[in-house]
């Protein structure tokens, strides 16, 4: 049996061996690179929807959510759970899951974190990260290791190839549905009330409370909200991907990533830099292989020279 | 519109902490209906941290806070702002992710009549209504002090505490903000001003206290701090 | 203002605090040993150590404890009174997959529970401590759950076995029967660390002594959940097979994704090494028709379904091949005692080599001197189609039975026993 999947330090061990003795075929480096855009959009989308959450519990309660990663999972275990015990597939466990997930965020802000708001954000780094230890030793408990069975939905099992380029349906539906719930979180922050006031929670909280705005209130739907958006990216991951306990444990250091990117506290910033490591995820495997995860750090490293602040940062920050 | 009776703020024996470090010491203090009193000290005398406490952001103090006859205690800022306590901090706290129009729709209105239309702040600032769709940021740093200004106008706050508004500004900047001020007075409502700007300050004060190392070791009217402005500001060391 | 320059490197320390996390390696020192009696204090006591909480749980972990004190029951059934070993007793641990918590345990084992024999340990960087340990205090391992050919090669001892499986028996079941069916051109995709290289290393010859080559061998970071482009490039070379190296969740991963990419269609998917549980995990539709060498299979035979069932009873689930080769190790090793009379190492070793076993877990087995390694009949088998299944767990078809000499090879020349 290999080694556990978090020994990470074992992939430089060991001989190295001769790679890639074919390059990709026949000249048409134009279409693997249109490929591994798109791939990289798709993945990228995915990564701006869970990044999302992050940011905007980040912003207005200016809690690092460790527990984001324990949360996508369960979205995807509560998911393959629901196909199980009821029967409900794919389409209902979306909306389901989702509210389920805002409930459980509620849940969580009311009994646990607003105790911590007031402390150092540590405390709460360390409460959510206690409680991602312990729903995942629960679901391991309750489920095993080995993960849950999650069939692709029915029509969505297709490819769509335009020429030479071509994706999973399910892959562009993937995509195209969180575009379009990043969109609509997007619109319903730049174009209502609402949406203004979460953007000025997050900018800074105590400011928008000395301006005669009961932010406490804000918080704990946003809470829910974020933790439900984490909710929604793990049923969308479910059909593609591995549903296990552990998923979210990787899962947690690349959203980190990519909020630091971005800017921490910026939602313009999660999106964009979503994309970004999207991209630079498919670009790494489509030319550098093994590597490909490093370049995601290693962008990390390098904005954090440039722009400590992040990308959509405010540059204020550094004074 | 004239002043209301009731609207006065007393602080009363207020002290204030960071951590085991104090920086006011039993600070007493009024401004009465419609009276613009303006707080002078140097650099570091608690000024900030006075207007902080009152508005409720700095909340390791002792003492006591009152407004408009109700003693204000423990409660949150928001709850301070809504009683018409409009807010104007130092770095002016102008929202970059928000345009120029939103900040200033962001606040919640708390009184009615007293609150400026947004044609009416349009009309005083012109320059916010050409800039509108502009993130808030992106203002020069004289615009971004009167959108502070604007926006908590905006509510119809009854009491401004406003942190240095002149700082950093150009001399016709400064008299508009001085224009503003007596404005403000005029219609009734009160101001306390931190100011380091004595010049500035005795232009449109009724009143000064002055702050040295979180002691107020002054208190003094327009007209006998005028004629001694060079001693006093000996005495702060400013 | 300050508060978000604080908050940011907060984001940053959570990043880095998460990702060291996520490494964390450290070493462990050595100790004293006893013995003595016939029977070694009185009892014989055997150490089980495997990951009793992490990915590798359900296709051994907990449940092996299950299978071993069946070994024990079935000892005591067959020699009652007569048997040597009369009291028997278990001790488990988690290593967590980690080699350096396992060499503390496997010393703590054999010094503090003075456990006679160790068992399982899955993962190789785990087992090659264990064996270290095995040397250094004389004691016994028997290893099931790893698939590093090192523990019968280079690093072979004289007190360690290895029962189940090896990555040459895992490529040469597979990458031969694959060539052999038409699957000449091959690309193999695996996962950049110990494990992956090696089964790259026994794939690539085996494909290439049935007379097949390997044109792509792709690397992926580990672990990894996006293969998506990884299949693009995989599949650019048109080839006839894909392999993937994976285990556990990125094996999952990877298989979702790959029918996903419509490849299933293209190029025939071999999995290295694959358990009984991650097929039940991703359910037969995702694998099906998958090829991959097995070790053992519940529902071969009525011996097999027989004692499977037993083992249903006990723990409401079906045996994987680790939990049969743990029975199998267990209960031969008590064999061996009854035979030698005591629990000593030295004569448990002389027992042990070279003797040939058939059981329920072992065909046509031998406990090969010359490098430990105890090679039995395999199985080339091929995954179900959902219509295909009968009854839970009933997901494997045995297109052929490889005999011992050829999933194997011969000993390995780098084993010296000292
Ligand atoms: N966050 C803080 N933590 C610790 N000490 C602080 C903090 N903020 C201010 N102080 C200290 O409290 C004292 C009063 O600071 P405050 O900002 O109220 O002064 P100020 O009169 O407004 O000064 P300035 O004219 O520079 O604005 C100073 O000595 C300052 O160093
Ligand atoms: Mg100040």
């Amino acid at each position: 049996m290999p080694p556990a999947r978090p020994e990470r330090a074992a992939y430089r061990a060991g001989p190295k061996l001769e790679n890639n003795r074919t390059a990709p075929t026949t000249g048409s480096h134009m279409t693997a690179f249109i490929q591994y855009t798109l791939q990289g959009l798709a993945l990228g989308g995915f990564y701006a929807l869970a990044a999302l959450g992050l940011a905007v519990i980040f912003g207005v309660l200016g809690v690092v959510n460790f527990s984001h990663g324990a949360c996508y999972m369960l979205g995807a275990v509560g998911a393959a759970v629901l196909l199980d015990a009821t029967g409900l597939g794919f389409w209902w466990a979306l909306p389901l899951m989702t509210i389920a997930m805002f409930l459980f965020g509620v849940l969580m802000e009311r009994l646990l974190v607003q105790w911590l708001l007031r402390l150092d954000p540590l405390y709460n780094f360390l409460l959510t990260f206690g409680l991602t230890l312990l729903l995942v030793d629960v679901v391991k408990r309750k489920y095993g290791v080995s993960g849950l069975p999650y069939p692709l939905p029915a029509g969505l099992d297709g490819r769509i190839t335009l020429g030479a380029v071509s994706l999973s349906t399910y892959q562009v539906f993937a995509a195209v549905f969180s575009i379009s719930v990043c969109l609509a979180v997007w619109l319903v922050l730049t174009k209502t009330r609402v949406g203004m006031i979460v953007r000025a929670s997050t900018e800074d909280a105590e400011r928008s409370r000395a301006l005669g705005i009961n932010v406490s209130r804000w918080v704990t739907p946003v809470f829910g909200f974020g933790i439900a958006l984490a909710g929604l990216a793990g049923v969308l991951r479910a059909p593609t991907g591995s549903v296990t306990a552990d998923m979210g444990s990787f899962f947690i250091i690349i959203l980190f990533a990519v909020v630091v990117i971005g800017g921490l506290g910026s939602i313009l910033g999660a999106v964009v830099a979503g994309f970004l490591v999207g991209l630079v995820e498919a670009y790494g495997q489509g030319y550098a292989g093994r590597f490909s995860q490093v370049f995601i750090f290693m962008l990390m490293a390098l904005v954090i020279l440039v722009r400590p602040s992040g990308l959509f940062g405010r540059e204020e920050a550094a004074s | 519109m004239t002043p209301v009776p009731g609207e006065i703020l007393e602080v009363d024996g207020l002290s204030a902490w960071y951590g085991e470090a104090r920086v006011l010491t039993d600070v007493n203090l009024r401004v009465a209906p419609g009276e613009v009193v303006t707080l002078v000290g140097r650099n570091g005398a608690g000024k900030t941290t006075l207007l902080r406490s009152v508005m409720g952001l700095h909340r390791q103090v002792e003492g006591s806070v009152s407004w408009a006859g109700q003693v204000l205690g423990r409660s949150s800022a928001d709850k301070r702002a809504k009683a018409g306590i409009g807010w104007v901090p130092d770095d002016r706290g102008i929202y970059a992710t928000l345009s120029v129009q939103e900040n200033l729709l962001l606040p919640p209105i708390t009184s009615k009549a007293d609150a400026w239309s947004l044609e009416r702040v349009y009309e005083q600032f012109p320059v916010l209504q050409e800039r509108r769709d502009f993130p808030g940021t992106k203002l020069s740093g004289g615009e971004q002090q009167m959108l502070a200004i604007a926006r908590v106008l905006r509510t119809g706050s009854r009491l401004l505490l406003l942190d240095e508004p002149s700082e950093g500004l150009a001399p016709v900047i400064v008299q508009q903000i001085g224009d503003i001020i007596r404005q403000i007075k005029d219609q009734g409502v009160s101001v306390l001003l931190v100011e380091q700007n004595v010049k500035f300050a005795a232009t449109v004060a009724d009143r000064h206290y002055l702050l040295a190392q979180g002691r107020v070791v002054e208190s003094r009217d327009n007209d006998s701090f005028q004629s001694r402005t060079s001693e006093l500001l000996e005495y702060l060391g400013m | 203002m300050q508060r978000t320059t604080s908050r940011q490197t907060l984001a940053v320390l959570a990043t880095a605090v998460t990702g060291s996390l996520v490494l964390a390696a450290c070493g462990g020192a050595g100790g004293p040993s006893s013995g003595g009696g016939k029977i070694s204090d009185g009892k014989v006591v055997i150490g089980l150590l495997n990951d009793q909480s992490g990915v590798y749980k359900d296709l051994s972990g907990p449940n092996s404890k299950v299978a071993i004190q069946m070994a024990i029951d079935d000892y005591k059934a067959k020699y009652g009174d007569k048997a040597v070993a009369k009291d028997i007793e278990i001790v488990a641990a988690d290593h967590q997959n980690k080699p350096d918590v396992a060499n503390t345990k496997a010393q703590e084992m054999y010094d503090r529970d003075k456990a006679d024999i160790i068992l399982d340990v899955p993962t190789s960087s785990a087992a090659l401590a264990v064996a270290t340990q095995a040397k250094a205090k004389k004691k016994l391992f028997i290893d099931i759950g790893a698939g590093t050919t090192a523990l019968t090669g280079a690093q072979c001892n004289k007190y360690t076995f290895h029962w189940a499986y090896d990555t040459y028996m895992l490529a040469s079941g597979t990458g031969a029967a694959l060539v052999e069916g038409g699957g000449k051109n091959w690309s193999i995709v695996y996962p950049d660390y110990a494990f992956g290289q090696d089964m790259t290393k026994s794939f690539t010859a085996a494909v290439e002594r049935a007379g097949g080559t390997v044109q792509q061998k792709i690397a992926t970071p580990f672990p990894n959940e996006n293969f998506a482009t990884f299949i693009t490039k995989a599949g650019s070379s048109k080839p006839d097979v894909i392999g993937i190296m994976a285990a556990g969740g990125d094996l999952v991963n990877f298989v979702k994704q790959y029918n996903q990419a419509g490849m299933a269609d293209k190029a025939k998917l071999a999995v290295g090494l694959m358990f009984i549980t991650d097929i039940h995990s991703l359910g037969v539709d995702q694998f099906k028709g998958t090829t991959f060498t097995d070790a053992w299979y519940w529902n071969f035979d009525a011996q097999n379904k027989a004692w499977a069932d037993k083992f249903k009873a006990k723990t409401n689930t079906r045996p994987s091949f680790a939990h049969a080769g743990n029975y199998s190790a267990a209960f031969n090793y008590l064999e061996a005692v009854q035979a030698a009379g005591t629990d000593k190492s030295d004569d448990i070793v002389k027992q042990l080599e070279g003797k040939k076993i058939n059981d329920m877990f072992l065909r046509n087995g031998e406990v090969r001197a010359a490098d430990h390694n105890v090679i039995h009949d395999v199985y080339q088998v091929k995954v179900k189609s959902k219509d295909q299944v009968k009854e839970e767990w009933d997901y494997e078809e045995v297109v052929k039975t490889i005999p011992a000499a050829d999933a194997y090879g011969p000993a390995n020349p780098a084993c010296k026993m000292g």
